[in-house]
């Protein structure tokens, strides 16, 4: 069943199977599949360009041409944009359509240079490869081929070269229905048809390297690969992207050690072989020469000497046992970028180690670890395909969950979902909203009420399921317990959600008990301790004297960072585990450098409980080791050994002891391409957390601020990448044009932004979309003090 | 944050209108928008994406294609010669040698004032009028050497405001394709296809027709 529609070709794959003969092989396929796709998962491989399966069928390139028998004789079709019939007998050989793709080859190389010795594709290049596979050997053309400059950079981070470029429109294509910002087309259409941006207008989309991944040519390139690497030179190894909580299935790609490039993998349960820039280009921080090699000890003059590990485990072991035992608190922050193996080892040292159940791997992210962790009617990814309504009130997905976006865009505008999207300000699936509501922080509770009183457009569409439903806090301004009241309306209405969080393995870290409230696999514990804001309280108040820091960067991290700097600073000890000094690591006692992400192995979880192996591709730097490994060791030097030998023994003890974990080997994980979620068929979750309609406190003020979260910011892992540092976007204030002009404001002035627990001076910009009474400031931006979660604000003329 | 005048806007809006999807105003709005500046600048482009909320790169990806859209000045007047062809076995180089002469610009090419711009065109549709000339789209059917050059001299010594088909046919023309036709109450104002809903027509004035 073909729908022509304005969009192009879609097809409607249904339930009845239908007998096809391709190559004198008869097999069934999915009435309305598309014949290149019946005949590939039947082992007859078409040759083509154009056609990707993940995208709509355009049948441009012309290189999928096969003969087809029909009763007036045998035809020539696009095996890409023909579903298949019953009784369809099609021939993919033929001396006809062998010389259809000849000709088809000896054309598209009419324009394409013959530099694949200097090309960055040489070697992986499908074009290459049909060439070889499918062409005719030679060409009939003698003339001259057309010139462009070459390269050409159409972004920060792509560059284009339009004299290998073959017109399949993959690029153009992905821009316009994956990611949603066509910003480059065809222009000149013609002889002289090219791939471009809009003059001034580069291609600054967050998905742009995914058509570098995609091209099937040489013609888009990376800055980040450029150069770097011949693929046959490469190692490739399957991995877990350590960016987002999606859990996206990468390629890790290293040469002589050294980590080159993160392709993204087709995985059903994920990201389709979609990745975000920030996903796809963060790997460079593993390389970069700022990482941590030996254990540093911090002298009385602020300075740090480089230690043996002896001493510098010594040294902790003994001040924590003093803290220890002198029955003074200790607390740990951190723990979630890690693997799940590193989580269970931290959640075990902290607990029988340092006897504390002050424990958080959230930096005060707002959302009670147990509604992330355990909720009832927890959602998968894959019910987003499938839902009638999906409901989005939470961080803007595409800043903070690029894939989630790609994969909600896809189920709203491919499968006719309708979407409810409520956020305080714009958000990246606007214009795929079917109904889109914003509202002040801080009124959300009301706005709460309203949906679950009334009769209107928003309710009807919500009552009407299946519902799925993406919650989490809009931005730090906003109670985390809204989100919680939110779920509980969603699980009333009958549907499911998806509690989002972010910091990639938080999932995992909080499944393995790194949260003051929970016990390893989803169980209660008995003795709550505090939380990362009680935790910084403590040590800034003097209740807590000793602290460990696992992978955690709380000065620019927590929303409170001042609090946070005079929480290290008052601190009696503080340890850090971690790859880089960081604004926080760098006010520890003791600094201890780790193995990161690629140079160990473990597995993660995901934002739907979906459990996946990352794997070691490199060594790590210097004398770095993994985090189990050090916490072993001084649970030894303290007196209380928790026994752990290595990551695998580790997951096998998760494997048996930890209750929605068991079961989950690394045997498992490598045999199953998209990992498993947890708990299994066998396996008990003992919590199952019911969210509570309690939607937390309400305020309001002349102006309240939007306080969230970008894509690109000054986190640690992109301040070390030299493709991602400058992309943050940069400190401003976004206010609407009254509010700006009763403040005296004019776009460009600076303006300093205060709230209770910070203040910053910013540049002001006026942007008429911006509701009233509302201020938006990203977060985390380079160089610029935090503003804390109060969201009531005062903005003043600088 | 629109840079045209109300008016403009005005008609911006009715042609938007018109369709269901405003995406597919782009055509009619590009040629409001070359209206605008005599010929489609960037920020036309620009003006038009933001009217038909698409980006400025589709809204390229279109204007790039018909050659009808011009990004660069064309003159006040431009003088499109056909040379598929009937017109080419009638004699059509000839006449486009002579525009180009007179004129002092070659095809693509506008004269040094400014003014007049000279270009080859694919078919116009006037096979039985053969040689066919369009001076801002106004169709001369029949059009000789010696006319086409009075017809450059004519627009550099009377600078119409308007450009009318029937005036422009009776002063430089011969063979015609059909001996009838209704008669044309509007003139072209510029070098765009006169459309009333663009405000790219004026009605032809009763005195600028003497030579």
């Amino acid at each position: 069943m073909t729908d022509l529609t304005r969009e192009g070709i879609k097809a409607t794959v249904g339930e009845e199977m239908v007998k096809v003969t391709v190559d004198g092989q008869e097999f069934e396929a999915p009435k309305g599949q598309m014949l290149i796709q019946a005949a590939q998962n039947h082992g007859t491989y078409i040759p083509r360009f154009c056609w990707h399966p993940r995208m709509r069928p355009v049948g441009m390139c012309r290189m999928c041409l096969v003969e087809m028998e029909t009763p007036k004789g045998r035809v020539l079709i696009t095996a890409c944009t023909n579903p298949v019939a019953d009784g369809m007998v099609i021939d993919t050989k033929s001396e006809v359509a062998k010389k259809a793709q000849e000709g088809v080859l000896e054309f598209l190389l009419i324009n394409h240079p013959l530099d694949c010795p200097v090309c960055d594709r040489g070697g992986e290049c499908p074009l290459q490869d049909h060439t070889i596979a499918y062409g005719p050997g030679e060409s009939r053309f003698v003339e001259e081929k057309r010139h462009f400059e070459k390269p050409i950079k159409i972004s920060d981070l792509v560059y284009l070269d339009r004299e290998r470029c073959i017109l399949c429109a993959r690029c153009t294509r992905f821009s316009d229905e994956v990611s949603g910002d066509p910003l480059i087309e065809f222009l000149d259409r013609g002889n002289f048809t090219q791939i471009n941006t809009f003059p001034d207008q580069p291609f600054a989309s967050y998905f742009s390297g995914n058509t570098v991944q995609i091209c099937p040519v040489g013609a888009l390139t990376s800055k980040a690969y450029r150069f770097r690497a011949r693929p046959w030179d490469l190692v490739s190894i399957e991995s877990t992207c350590p960016h987002c909580t999606t859990g996206d299935r990468i390629t890790v790609q290293a040469s002589q050690n050294e980590v080159l490039r993160f392709l993204g993998v087709d995985a059903e349960a994920t990201n389709w072989s979609w990745l975000s820039d920030k996903c796809r280009f963060g790997f460079e921080f593993i390389e970069s020469p700022d990482r941590l090699t030996s254990p540093m000890i911090r002298q009385e003059d602020g300075s740090f000497t480089e230690a043996t590990w002896t001493e510098a485990l010594e040294l902790v072991a003994s001040r924590f046992t003093e803290i220890r035992d002198a029955g003074k608190g200790l607390a740990v922050l951190g723990g979630a970028r890690g693997t799940n193996e590193d989580a269970y080892a931290l959640a075990k040292f902290a607990r029988e180690v340092l006897s504390t159940n002050n424990i958080d791997c959230q930096l005060d992210d707002g959302l009670d670890p147990q509604f992330l962790a355990a909720t009832a009617d927890r959602a998968r990814i894959s019910d987003l395909d499938s839902a009638r309504t999906i409901l989005v009130w939470g961080p803007d997905l595409k800043e903070e969950h690029p894939t989630l976006y790609l994969r909600v865009r896809h189920a709203v505008q491919e499968k006719g979902a309708r979407l409810v999207l409520i956020h305080p300000w714009r958000n990246g699936l606007d214009d795929r909203a079917t109904h889109k509501l914003t509202y002040r922080p801080g009124s959300g509770a009301a706005l709460l009420t309203r949906l679950q009183s009334e009769e209107g457009e928003v309710a009807t569409a919500l009552a009407e399921g299946p519902l799925v439903a993406l919650l989490g806090r809009t931005g730090y301004g906003e109670d985390g317990r809204l989100a919680e009241a939110v779920a509980a309306h969603v699980r009333s209405l009958g549907g499911k959600l998806l509690p989002l969080a972010r910091r990639s393995n938080v999932y995992g870290a909080l499944d393995m008990g790194l949260a003051p409230s929970l016990a390893p696999g989803r169980a209660t514990t008995d003795n709550p301790g505090k939380n990362a804001a009680q935790i910084l309280e403590g040590l800034a108040e003097g209740s807590i004297l000793g602290l460990l820091m696992v992978g955690s960067d709380p000065v620019r991290d927590v929303p409170n960072g001042e609090l946070a700097r005079q929480a290290l600073e008052q601190a009696r000890f503080v340890v850090a585990l971690d790859q880089f000094l960081t604004d926080s690591s760098r006010l520890a006692d003791v600094v201890l450098p780790v193995e990161g992400f690629a140079e160990k192995e473990g597995s993660v979880t995901n934002v739907e409980g979906r459990v996946q192996k990352v794997n070691r591709v490199v060594p790590g730097p210097g004398q770095s080791r993994p985090d189990w490994s050090i916490l072993d060791d001084l649970s030894d030097r303290m007196g209380r050994s928790i026994n752990l030998v290595s990551a695998e023994a580790i997951a096998k003890e998760i494997a048996t002891e930890v209750p929605a974990y068991v079961g989950v080997t690394w045997d498992m994980l490598d045999a199953e391409k998209d990992g498993v979620v947890v708990p299994l068929p066998e396996a008990t979750q003992p919590l199952v957390y019911l969210p509570a309609d309690t939607p937390g406190k309400s305020f309001s003020g002349e102006l309240v601020l939007h306080y969230a979260r970008t894509m690109f910011d000054d986190g640690v892992l992109m301040r070390h990448g030299p493709s991602l540092e400058h992309l943050a976007p940069g400190a401003v204030a976004i206010l609407n044009f009254d509010d700006a002009r009763r403040l005296g404001l004019s776009d460009g002035d600076q303006a300093d932004i205060k709230t209770s627990q910070g203040s910053a001076r910013l540049t002001v910009r006026i942007d008429p979309s911006m509701n009233h009474g509302l201020v938006y400031v990203p977060f985390n931006q380079p160089g610029i003090p935090s503003l804390g979660s109060d969201p009531v604000v005062t903005v003043t003329k600088a | 944050m629109s840079e045209w005048s109300e008016a403009v806007q005005e008609r911006a809006r009715a042609i938007v209108a018109q369709y269901p999807q405003r995406r597919s105003a782009v055509m009619p709005l590009l040629f409001l928008a070359m209206a605008q500046d005599g010929y489609l600048t960037e920020a036309g482009m620009i003006e038009v994406a933001e009217w038909t909320g698409i980006t400025p790169a589709q809204v390229a990806a279109v204007a790039t294609f018909y050659t009808m859209y011009k990004r660069e000045p064309v003159g006040k007047y431009l003088v499109s010669c056909c040379t598929s062809i009937s017109c080419m076995l009638l004699g059509s180089d000839q006449v486009m040698h002579a525009l180009e002469e007179e004129a002092g610009a070659l095809h693509g090419q506008v004269d040094a004032e400014g003014l007049i711009g000279v270009e080859h065109a694919e078919c116009l549709g006037a096979c039985g009028g053969a040689p066919a000339v369009q001076v801002n789209y106004e169709l001369i059917e029949g059009v000789t050497p010696d006319k086409a050059r009075q017809l450059v001299q004519w627009l550099r010594k009377a600078r119409p405001e308007t450009v009318n088909t029937d005036e422009l046919q009776q002063l430089f023309g011969g063979t015609t394709s059909f001996e009838w036709a209704i008669k044309e109450e509007v003139g072209a104002v510029g070098p765009y296809p006169a459309f009333e809903s663009f405000g790219s027509t004026a009605p032809v004035s009763a005195d600028g027709t003497e030579s």
